[in-house]
């Protein structure tokens, strides 16, 4: 900490969107292409004003739509280009089927999606449901939780998506409404403190590349065989991504004195007998009161997830093993299931984790704020649970589920 | 007469300076145009360009199984929905990076004129520096002979059949070669088989112009399984439809309009579906229903040839 204020070359009032933008343009992109969508947009025209006064050198491609701005970028990225894209809901829905050839090709592409809600036209509102929607496409996720973490996340990403031992693409995601539109006090980091920083991968070999006259064909996967092979060594890149993201924060550390934790960042978690599991820009309050809750003596931790995909099931094992009750957060739905997604998945490994109780939160969809009255009637459910009382196993925290109707 | 035989066909092969960099039996059906097409264009283009290309009849030559492969060059095989987009990438990273490129976007009509016609016209708009060609067999062949939008009108396939409820379709056919020219771009133009060196030549100045932007190809190519003909029919049908004004060849230099070949009596189009299977459930009524389409879209091609004069 000694050492902070070297480490950066300005400090700014910044919105989640316009650090995104920053963020891409210091990682010095080849290409660029997006499409506006709320609450996304302020990336696009950002980045369009950053190359317009000649800080951003990049081609930018004023795509017609999603599905080809992801298109493009994998294409340039497969050609050898460093590339960067921004969206959100029906924007990276748009660009599904995309982004599942990004992945299946390989292509070290990173973006950042701004978490929106996706059941109609009208659901201009928070939540992660479009990050839940797509998160079997083979991609890295990452989820920040305020302005500054996007930005340092974002030069993550490329460390990892690049790296020679990975090679897969990394969506980082932040809420939308929320940290999109929120200005926050931002450090931002020198160019060249950056420029080093990711240096190292020009030391890695070189990336297979796509290039006129040399004997390569892609985008196949082959069939039998081929395939599996193929798919195969993409789960291992993801397993090995784990490690790699918990390195490249120890030297982002090193270069830029911020550790956020690895994988997964553990809060008050050390001595507390129950926590809650939750991502994203609701892990500020979570945090808040917690704090509160522990001057009371109530020995309460959070543990936010960094990593989405690949899940951080070691990591949050060994934070969660012994807890005696647990809430889990979810910005979102499982159609199908009771339970939100994050909580659906931490259950697979319910075994592991030993006789924990787990309850599962909805909230913070449809634009309903997580306040800190939420959070602390999530708290007292925990706390209840944790005594062995009845508590309802799912609780959608702001609705009335006596509400009536079909 | 012989020696005039002679010194034509070698014109054709004056213009193939490249190596065949395919092998020599590759997976179309007996016959099929295509096959021609794929070999021709490396034939006159070199073989240092990169072909990108979407699920089709063209594809399983084009990206090979696993590690096999049918030809040398470098392909990129990807969805239908984003097959424009994708040469965009290429190109525009090639062209940052000081790399000599020559990227060609190589699909069905179902890629271009269907579901992939959105990025397409993005492109074109976006004055983006490729080739892109669309081999047009009128229809999605690789699923199994599908209605396109640029199926003719009569036309029968697997989702226009002929029964008492169906005559086939009845729709009129999308001229998306007309289409392109009207985005305004640097080059478009129609080409055919039974006119190599008409398409060599057309090909040559694709590759020369597209260092100002967007150069279109639309290549008219019969499917003899999904059309029902013999495989040695391919070519005569790409004569005959140039015959009978069905496809007429003409370019675009931004958007003033010439034909490559101007037909001087043009047969009936009876004369060229009476060949096709596919047509052969037609009535004169309908045939008169399709003439009149083939008669309308010529009419427009030639106004334009009258405009670019008037411009001029
Ligand atoms: C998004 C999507 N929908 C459907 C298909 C199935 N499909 C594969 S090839 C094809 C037809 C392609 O038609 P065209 O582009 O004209 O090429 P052709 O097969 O006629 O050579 C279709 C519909 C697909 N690959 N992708
Ligand atoms: S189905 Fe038609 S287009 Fe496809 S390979 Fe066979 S003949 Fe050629
Ligand atoms: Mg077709």
């Amino acid at each position: 900490m000694k050492t902070k204020l070297n480490n950066k070359s300005e400090v700014k009032v910044m919105t989640g969107n316009e650090t995104a933008a920053l963020a891409a343009t210091l990682c010095r992109p080849d290409i660029v292409a997006a499409y506006p969508i709320t609450p996304q947009t302020e990336v696009v025209e950002k980045l369009a004003q950053y190359h317009a006064s000649g800080k951003l050198d990049a081609e930018i491609i004023n795509v017609e739509g999603e599905n080809s701005a992801m298109n493009s970028i994998t294409a340039a990225s497969l050609a050898g280009g460093r590339v960067f894209t921004a969206t959100s809901s029906w924007g990276l829905v748009f660009m599904y089927d995309a982004i599942l050839v990004t992945a299946g090709a390989r292509a070290p592409v990173v973006m950042v999606n701004v978490n929106r809600e996706t059941p109609g036209m009208i659901a201009v509102s928070s939540g992660q449901q479009d990050m839940i929607s797509t998160r079997d496409c083979g991609w890295i996720f990452l989820i920040a939780e305020d302005c500054q973490e996007i930005l340092d996340m974002v030069i993550m990403a490329y460390r990892l998506a690049e790296d020679h031992d990975i090679q897969i693409p990394v969506m980082v995601h932040y809420d939308g409404f929320y940290l999109s539109y929120m200005a926050e006090r931002v450090e931002i980091p020198f160019q060249k403190n950056v420029d080093d920083f990711l240096s190292v991968l020009k030391q890695q070999p070189e990336r297979t590349k796509l290039m006129p006259g040399e004997l390569l064909g892609c985008g196949s996967h082959g069939i039998l065989g081929g395939y599996m092979e193929m798919r195969h060594k993409h789960c291992q890149a993801m397993e090995r991504a784990k490690g790699k993201f918990e390195q490249i924060n120890l030297e982002f550390e090193k270069k830029f004195n911020k550790n956020y934790g690895g994988q997964v960042e553990e809060y008050k978690l050390y001595d507390a007998d129950i926590a809650l599991l939750a991502s994203g820009s609701m892990c500020g309050t979570i945090k808040t009161v917690i704090d509160e809750k522990r001057k009371h003596g109530i020995k309460i931790g959070l543990l936010r997830l960094r990593m989405f995909r690949p899940f951080p099931n070691e990591k949050i094992v060994q934070a969660l093993k012994g807890k005696k009750c647990v809430g889990v957060v979810d910005r979102s739905l499982c159609f199908g299931f009771k339970h939100g997604p994050i909580c659906v998945e931490l259950r697979s490994f319910l075994s592991d984790i030993g006789d924990t109780k787990i309850l599962s939160f909805i909230d913070g969809i449809a634009n309903t704020d997580i306040k800190k009255d939420n959070v602390k009637k999530m708290i007292d459910l925990i706390i209840a649970g944790s005594k062995g009382e009845d508590v309802p196993e799912v609780t959608w925290v702001s609705y009335d589920e006596n509400h009536g109707g079909n | 007469m012989v020696e005039k035989k002679k010194k034509r066909l070698s014109k054709v092969f004056d213009y193939l300076k490249h190596e065949d960099p395919f092998a020599k039996g590759v997976a179309f059906c007996a016959g099929c145009p295509l096959e021609l097409l794929v070999r021709f264009i490396p034939q006159v283009l070199g073989n240092d360009i990169v072909i990108t290309g979407t699920p089709s009849c063209s594809a399983p030559v084009l990206m090979g199984q696993n590690t096999g492969s049918w030809h040398k060059l470098s392909y990129y095989g990807t969805l239908m929905t984003g097959a424009a987009a994708n040469a965009t990438g290429l190109v525009r990273y090639y062209n940052r990076a000081g790399i000599d490129n020559t990227v060609i976007c190589f699909n069905g009509d179902g890629t271009a004129a269907d579901i992939g016609f959105g990025n397409l016209s993005g492109a074109a708009e976006r004055n983006e520096p490729f080739i892109y060609i669309c081999y047009d067999n009128e229809g999605y062949m690789n699923t199994g002979i599908q209605r396109s939008s640029t199926t003719p009108f009569g036309a029968r396939t697997t989702t226009t059949q002929v029964g008492v409820n169906s005559r086939g379709k009845n729709l009129r056919r999308k001229n998306l070669a007309m289409i392109m020219a009207m985005h305004k771009i640097p080059y478009a133009a129609t080409a055919t088989m039974s006119n190599l060196e008409d398409l060599a030549q057309k090909l040559l100045k694709a590759k020369q112009i597209k260092e100002k932007g967007f150069c279109y190809l639309h290549v008219f190519c019969p499917c003899p399984t999904g059309w029902g003909v013999g495989p040695d029919m391919s070519i005569e049908l790409c004569r005959k439809a140039v015959k009978t004004n069905y496809f007429p060849l003409w370019e675009a230099l931004n958007g003033n309009f010439s034909f490559s070949k101007q037909v001087k009596k043009p047969k009936p189009v009876k004369e060229y579906t009476k060949l096709i299977k596919k047509f052969n459930h037609l009535s004169d009524q309908e045939l008169d229903i399709l003439q009149k389409d083939i008669d309308y879209e010529y009419s427009i091609i030639k106004a334009m040839t009258k405009l670019e004069k008037e411009i001029k």
